[in-house]
């Protein structure tokens, strides 16, 4: 029996007040979509305010009121630095707020923000400080000009005698438009690379196909929308899980709290099983065949004559309008029109007549491939789509996200929008089709990806952005800089990319063996010239292995709440995360240490004094698209002000982009495509495309999508458990967010989630002899991988099949442990765990075969053989992981 | 102002006893010892003593209700046989515990949302927060930043006192200091 672990989590039992003459910043959460708004109070240690409203910056009496949210947790109290100074800070959802997370609403996540804040006498501490290089192995402090030099020196190598190609960036996409303007600057204007892949994909390009040809913005919902509907189709998202306060605020809320809730997951989370309660539905889906599901539930819409047509008729191109644009924009596909023609948009009547006749729409078809019971296909059809006696309609919405786009991509998406728009979705105030969303939005871009650079090519003539991972595993990147993101563990069979990362780096010969920048250039380009690669790694954290391991050079960045950042929300909100403490050491902004890289280098553009000012610059590259804030740097410029300093009066309500200014005043914009929405002659800097009022395509109608089955089917019967093994799908859970970067320094959430873990159903875990506590592997021999074939010619030549026969297949191995958890909430021969747990990601056994038309990856598609190890240190622990059921309602 | 227990004093000094780890010797605490176990910490300042029930009288799997360490709202809370030895659990069978009836997340009421089948309190019907009866009041699945504060309790024949509380009350800014 394994000895119990206690884990030394101390409560609290008080918690110091902020004074009256606290300081008070603004700013939203730095984790999740939601974006909720915090205030921030700071003062420094020493005194403390009283429980009386008079007495303390909050303004309450204490106690504090419930569900009024104006009481601090001790989780939501520090102690940092202020211009070198100890002070307390407080940082609390904003419970004056009127948007998003309304009256201090919030989740697990953001309620503990302060203790990601560095306090060297809390896990915190853990913080990178300096820059440091590998010098003889060990990673050693130098000066910032000392990186510098050395990366200029090798970069320069590098892209001199192999391209731009080999000089490869890998970076978060979210981490403020200040940030990624610059990261954008360097990598796509200043190197002009095609090297390029954002955190959580192998490369640039559209995560929602089927949102984006059928002319609908992926982000085009308010939270509003989702709050009045009356039906929400929720497809490989619980919102609950993920996007906490969306859940909590909006949709148990909202214009309609009676709303019902239809969940296709494998997996009955919270949200699923509150909805079911409460006149709802669940569709248990097998991993991957959403595609079907959303065919057959289309099919029996049509064969009822249940679809919107009124709205149909206003707003569904028909063959025509599809084909009249010669190529540009209206088949809106950018595969299509060089390749496909007519394979996927069709008018409505032959979209009907398509889906009536296609196998893989009926019911029986359907309920076999995707596990889901007829009955309650149909019941979901009528729920969305039946017109009530009075003939008004229920106002239906849609959501979806990583369950279904990152296991069928193209299929399950265009499938999903062509669902959305029969039910007269995607345009109007309650009956939208968006993305619930992941992380923020803070991409800025200040120059587009060089895709003609890319060595990747579709059929027929059409470039195609890069997969870097599978770019890097054949031997093509001399030099990668890493920045904000695990790499490997977030990307899939992370394993077999991991052996390759310690081939290529720590593997080769030349290691730098002086602290001399000349030196240690010379050993690195021998490294590089040697078929090796160099590596620089930043982040806030040491993160292993890609900066404990692997890289050259370690560079530490300076984040959320220690300079003065923008970034919008998942209903466009922009809005200032004020800077309100030190930066650790020598951590600096993103922006900060590009623009050094940048100077040395000799790229001319990078002399910024702060982030204000980049704002500033970059917000000429948002005007024209959805996240345009151009109107509020004009609108500062023509007050004499700093941008950064208009958006701080905004607070934590901010302003939905795309911006337009009306009058004097700046207006936001709620919903996209809004066929409700009424424009005056765009003013001053304002823009107004046809997108704000119609679909986004070339006509402004949206465009219906044929989905193939047979164009998956191939790899889904390749990657299904075979023998004794099991469907081990992966995700997120509300207690941790993302790579457990902060969640592994805060001991609050590591009490709960000390290790990872696997949700095992009772009849599957028996059969293993396992039960909740147990220590179990969980091991894939079969993680198939593509390698090469980054150019197609003939149409087929990109389809699992192809590759295959073509010998782009190979395998790789991959094993990860897990706490099991027994539970009813999945169903049986479906596992779940968490998707990028630290050490044990589930990534570890899923196929890195991405999608042929989208090179995005199948994450939800891996499988293992579960066997048990022994105990859990937790098994019998009484302090930490609780095993009891998530989704108790 | 709120009504005090008959038994508490000194409200206003703050004395604070610390103990965490696994090497920490509790020694002079005796039943908070036994009640939290090695590597439980515990945070007890001069609260009240305050009999707050009967072993006798306790039906498994049916809550109680009780205030401590004040008399308002906030101090509100529960105790239960729950029928499996838990962290801070008192009695014979170790698994008699008491908790807050405050969720920690926005303040919803927890009274009469006890699940005995799982040993967990919730969902709070505001945003659906369960907390681990077993496990010293942890979230199990939900939005709270702080466990459910667990009232430390003391066997003491066939009566069971209140002693202490782990964790911060939902409205306080502290247990024990004066109110507005």
């Amino acid at each position: 029996m394994a000895t119990p672990i206690s884990y030394s989590y101390q409560p609290e039992d008080r918690v110091p007040l902020p004074p009256r003459d606290a300081k008070v910043a603004t700013t939203a959460c730095d984790y999740c979509i939601v974006g909720c708004g915090y205030k921030v109070y700071t003062w420094p240690l020493g005194r403390e305010g009283g429980p009386r409203a008079t007495q303390n910056a909050l303004g309450v009496d204490f106690p504090a009121g419930i569900n009024a949210g104006k009481w601090i947790s001790p989780n939501m109290h520090n102690v940092v630095h202020v211009d070198g100074a100890p002070h307390h800070v407080v940082v609390i959802p904003d419970g004056d707020s009127k948007v998003v997370n309304v009256q201090g609403n919030h989740s697990i996540r953001g309620g503990v923000l302060a203790q990601k804040c560095f306090n060297p006498n809390r896990p915190s501490q853990e913080r990178l400080l300096h820059p440091m290089m590998r010098v003889r192995g060990t990673l050693q402090a130098i000066p910032w000009e000392k990186a510098f030099e050395v990366m200029a020196g090798i970069s320069r190598h590098v892209l001199d005698r192999y391209g731009e190609a080999a000089w490869a960036m890998k970076t978060h996409s979210y981490g403020y438009f200040e940030n990624t303007y610059a990261i954008s600057k360097l990598a796509f204007a200043a190197i002009n690379t095609p090297a390029y892949a954002p955190h959580d994909k192998p490369g640039p390009g559209a995560d929602t196909p089927g949102l984006d040809w059928a002319g609908i913005d992926a982000f085009s919902a308010s939270y509003e929308d989702w709050g009045a509907a009356d039906v929400i189709y929720m497809a490989g998202t619980d919102p609950w899980e993920t996007k906490s306060v969306l859940f909590t605020s909006w949709i148990m809320n909202g214009g309609n709290p009676d709303k019902k809730l239809i969940f296709a997951l494998p997996r009955k989370t919270t949200g699923a099983a509150w909805g079911e309660q409460r006149g709802g539905l669940f569709l248990p889906v097998i991993p991957g065949t959403d595609t079907v599901l959303h065919l057959a539930i289309a099919r029996i819409i049509l064969e009822n004559g249940w679809e919107d047509r009124e709205f149909i008729r206003t707003w569904i191109a028909n063959d025509w309008e599809i084909d009249v644009g010669m190529g540009r924009g209206p088949r809106n596909t950018p595969v299509e029109w060089f390749t496909t023609w007519g394979r996927y948009g069709v008018g409505f009547d032959a979209y009907k007549k398509w889906l009536l006749g296609y196998k893989y729409a009926e019911l029986a078809t359907a309920e076999q491939i995707s596990g889901v019971p007829a009955a309650s296909i149909r019941q979901a059809a009528e729920m969305l789509a039946k017109p009530r006696a009075d003939g008004s309609r229920p106002k239906a919405s849609f959501m979806l996200e990583k369950g279904i786009y990152w296991s069928n991509n193209l299929g399950n998406t265009t499938s999903f929008s062509a669902l959305g728009l029969l039910c007269g979705a995607g345009n109007r105030p309650g009956r939208v089709i968006s993305r619930g969303g992941g992380h923020q939005r803070g991409w800025m871009g200040a120059a587009d990806y060089p895709r003609m650079l890319s060595p990747e090519k579709f059929p027929g003539r059409r470039k195609k952005e890069i997969d870097l991972d599978r770019w890097v595993e054949d031997g093509n990147v001399r030099f990668a800089w890493v920045i904000g993101t695990t790499w490997m563990q977030a990307m899939a069979a992370s394993q077999g990319l991991i052996e390759t990362f310690g081939r290529i780096t720590r593997g080769n010969a030349h290691q730098i063996a002086s602290f001399d920048p000349k030196a240690a250039v010379e050993t690195l380009k021998r490294r590089a010239d040697s078929g090796g690669m160099v590596v620089v790694d930043q982040d806030i954290y040491p993160v292993d292995p890609i900066g404990t391991q692997f890289a050259d050079l370690v560079l530490p960045a300076a984040g959320w709440g220690e300079e003065d950042f923008t970034r919008c929300n998942g209903e466009r909100r922009l809005r200032l995360y004020s800077k309100f403490y030190d930066p650790p050491g020598e951590a600096r902004p993103d922006w900060w240490i590009v623009a050094g890289f940048a100077r040395a280098m000799g790229f001319k553009g990078f002399d910024w004094k702060d982030s204000n000012e980049i704002f500033e610059e970059s917000a000429r590259f948002s005007r024209g698209d959805v996240l345009n804030y151009y109107p509020l740097v004009a609108s500062a410029k023509r007050q004499g002000r700093r941008a950064h300093d208009l958006l701080r009066e905004l607070g934590t309500q901010g302003i939905q982009t795309p911006i337009r200014q009306v009058g004097d005043g700046l207006v936001g914009t709620k919903r996209l495509h809004d066929s409700t929405l009424e424009l005056g002659p765009p003013e001053g800097a304002t823009t107004h495309p046809a997108w704000l009022t119609a679909f986004n395509s070339h006509t402004g109608k949206a465009i219906l999508l044929r989905s193939y089955w047979e164009d998956f089917q191939d790899f889904h019967e390749a990657v299904q458990p075979v023998g004794d093994e099991l469907w081990v799908t992966n995700g997120r859970i509300n207690e941790m967010w993302q790579s457990g970067f902060d969640d592994l320094r805060r001991p609050y959430i590591m009490q709960r989630w000390p290790h990872q873990f696997l949700e095992i159903h009772p009849d599957d875990a028996k059969a293993r002899g396992i039960e909740s506590g147990d220590l179990v592997a969980i091991e894939n021999d079969k993680v198939l991988v593509q390698t090469g074939a980054y150019q197609g010619v003939d149409d087929a030549d990109l389809s699992f099949t192809a590759l295959r026969k073509a010998g782009n297949i190979t395998s790789t191995r991959g094993s990860f442990s897990a706490v099991a958890i027994v539970s009813t909430a999945v169903r049986k021969g479906v596992t779940f765990a968490y998707f990028g747990f630290p050490g044990n990601p589930a990534n570890a056994v899923v196929p890195r075969v991405p999608d042929p038309v989208t090179n995005r990856y199948r994450f939800k598609l891996g499988k293992g053989r579960i066997t048990k190890l022994g105990e859990s240190p937790y098994k019998r622990s009484l302090t930490s992981m609780s095993f009891a059921p998530r989704n108790i309602v | 102002m709120d009504d005090l227990s008959d038994e508490r004093s000194c409200l206003s000094r703050r004395a604070f006893l610390l103990s965490g780890g696994t090497a920490v010797a509790i020694v002079g605490l005796g039943p908070l010892s036994r009640a939290f176990g090695a590597g439980t910490a515990l945070q007890v300042a001069s609260y009240p003593r305050k009999r707050v029930a009967r072993v006798s009288q306790l039906v498994e799997g049916t809550p109680l209700t009780f205030t401590y360490p004040w008399n308002d709202l906030n101090s509100t809370n529960m105790l239960v046989k729950l029928g499996v030895p838990a962290g801070g659990g008192v009695g014979p069978g170790r698994d008699i515990v008491a908790f807050s009836t405050l969720c920690t997340h926005m303040g919803g009421p927890l009274a009469g949302q006890y699940r005995a089948q799982y040993r967990i309190l919730g969902p709070c019907p505001l945003h659906l927060t369960t907390f681990d009866l077993t496990k010293h009041g942890m979230v199990a699945a939900g939005q709270a930043t702080e466990s459910l504060p667990q009232i430390v309790l003391d066997v003491s024949g066939d009566e069971i006192w209140a002693t202490g509380v782990m964790g911060l009350i939902f409205g306080y800014h502290s247990n024990l200091a004066v109110r507005a």
